[in-house]
């Protein structure tokens, strides 16, 4: 990997493979790779990659399956300046036919993947020894696009985020720098790969030199806690609807290992303050780091619990000094602490451009990412979000984040609900709250609701429209999908 | 009650009934992830008129495991 100057992220892993060479780095199941070896196999799989007739800025897809053949993939592709389409091994076959047509990839990698039309290899197939050859280094800096990732759209269509070397990096590097992770640690991966905080904690936790534990998911949470045991895990992360299942199905079993935890990230969606309360009472010592970020900018803001014990509806500040955060107008002109505007983002790990040109229209302001966050600053520097820019509810003129009435209606005794913008039925107002309802053990009805909301919300927040409905769309990540609800 | 209980994982997880064998754990494939292994516990809960109670959840991993606590609560 000598040479790999555009990829920093493979710099940093050869780097701990000469320091420490027998140090491990993956545990697949039984199968435990040092350093030393994830390099000679993602050497091997560079040079069947080569064989295969790919040149830098080829794209392949691959297929996040949680296998250390994935790892040899993607980072084999890096070192041959080949461009990683990651996708969901259970996208929808809409979605991955989407992706395809949209990025062309030479060869799709993943198992059980069958495309018509397309050059299909299962992981497994990529070999483990290097054949004979020599890898050939392009001749490239790393503002080269090394990953496309697919927002998984709480808004509108999927769009193609370019990553370069210098942004993967970039974020590993700050997300490391604030949670702390080194290479005494050992995590346990159940996250996604396919989505960007997954794939970021990989990218973490091999350049820190620390190993990693692929484990399949938090399904079976048995397995999750028995592997937190026998390879005496030191952090994790999860997703607060994780959290929620932890809770459910475990109950505090999790708080056992509070002493050899050293860190928990969380993020990729809101957690209620109680929960941060209850996380804060069963690990007393371990970093609580909640992220706040996207594809597009992956950690932008950070905030630790512990640090954070009297303000834990802040969101955060900025992940780095090498990240800037502030909040804009429609113009785009920077508004002063504690009015709300666009969260925008600036930084090292921010991506330049989406993989189609015209999704770039109205993504930026200069250099600046405009989030569709809505959010303030603070004047002590703490971030706090609002709501998503293109659900707030326009009443009259005065824009409403349909998160403030939704934590209202829950407050009330309703378990789960979501708000959006609906046309108002009298013409006057343009739009007013509509909102969806989860029954649950709730016997309230929507009279009853609309009396006790008028103690809690000026009349014009509280929903005009009113329905009931079995459950509220959401990403696999726990984000409301508004523009499901009609 | 095997048969059914192994028709709505199959159901739920949106897989073929051959892979649900008394051995599959949760986890064991990409579909059984913690949101298929929610709405599991939930449609059969709904569908064969029953309630799992909160401090067996932790075990029910396996197809075996959720066909014992079924045949369990229904004798």
């Amino acid at each position: 990997m000598i040479g790999a100057t555009h990829s920093p992220l493979l710099c940093d892993i050869a780097r701990n493979a000469v320091e420490s060479p027998d140090k491990t780095a993956l545990v697949d199941g039984q199968c435990r790779v040092s350093y030393s070896q994830l390099i000679s196999r993602v050497e091997a799989a560079a040079l069947y990659l080569q064989s295969m007739g790919l040149k830098p800025g080829d794209r392949i897809l691959l297929s996040a399956q949680k296998e250390a053949q994935f790892v040899y993939l993607y980072l084999a592709a890096h070192l041959l300046g080949v461009v990683n389409v990651v996708t969901d091994s259970a996208s929808p076959r809409e979605r991955l036919d989407y992706i395809i047509s949209v990025t062309g990839p030479a060869v799709l990698f993943g198992n059980g993947l069958d495309v018509p039309g397309r050059r299909c290899v299962p992981l497994d197939a990529v070999p483990l020894e290097a054949t004979a050859g020599e890898i050939a280094i392009p001749a490239l800096t790393s503002d080269a696009v090394a990953d496309v990732m697919f927002t998984t759209g709480t808004t509108g269509a999927p769009k193609g985020v370019l990553l370069s070397h210098a942004n993967i990096i970039g974020s590993a590097r700050n997300t490391n720098g604030f949670i702390g992770t080194c290479s005494s640690d050992i995590e346990a991966l159940a996250l996604p790969l396919s989505h960007s905080f997954g794939l970021g904690r990989l990218r973490c936790v091999l350049i820190a030199g620390a190993t990693l534990v692929l484990v399949n998911n938090f399904a079976n949470l048995k397995t999750f806690f028995t592997v937190i045991e026998t390879e005496h895990v030191t952090g994790f992360g999860m997703v607060p609807a994780v959290w929620q299942y932890i809770k459910r199905l475990s109950g505090k079993r999790i708080a056992r290992f509070a002493d050899q935890l050293r860190y928990i990230e969380i993020g990729s969606a809101a957690l209620p303050e109680s929960d941060k309360r209850l996380l804060i009472e069963m690990f007393p010592t371990t970093r609580l780091c909640m992220h706040y970020g996207l594809t597009e900018a992956s950690r932008a803001l950070f905030a630790e619990f512990h640090e954070n014990i009297d303000n834990l509806n802040a969101v955060g500040r900025p992940a780095s000094p090498l990240v800037e955060v502030c909040v804009r107008d429609e113009d785009g002109t920077p508004v002063p602490d504690g009015t709300d505007g666009e969260i925008c983002v600036r930084g090292n790990m921010v991506t330049h451009s989406y993989y189609l040109p015209d999704d770039n229209v109205d993504a930026f302001f200069g250099e600046w990412f405009r989030t569709g966050d809505w959010g303030h600053r603070a004047a002590n520097g703490d971030f706090y979000l609002t709501g998503r820019k293109k659900e707030l509810i326009n009443i009259g003129g005065e824009k409403v984040s349909p998160v403030t009435i939704e934590q209202a209606i829950k407050s009330i005794g309703i378990p789960d609900c979501a708000c959006i913008a609906a046309q108002d039925p009298n013409g006057v107002l343009g739009e007013v709250p509509k909102a969806f309802l989860v029954r649950g053990d709730s016997t309230l009805d929507f009279d009853d609701i609309k009396r006790q909301l008028t103690q809690l919300l000026p009349p014009n927040e509280i929903p005009v429209l009113w329905e009931w409905v079995d459950s509220i769309p959401r990403t696999t990540s726990g984000k409301i999908q508004r523009l499901k609800l009609k | 009650m095997e048969t059914q209980v192994k028709e709505i994982i199959a159901r739920v997880l949106n897989v073929d009934l051959a892979l649900i064998t008394n051995e599959l754990s949760s986890g064991d494939i990409p579909e059984w992830d913690s949101v298929g292994n929610l709405a599991i516990i939930s449609t059969i809960e709904q569908e064969l008129e029953l309630e799992f109670p909160l401090e067996d959840l932790f075990d029910l991993t396996s197809v075996q495991s959720i066909v014992d606590e079924v045949n369990s609560l229904k004798s």
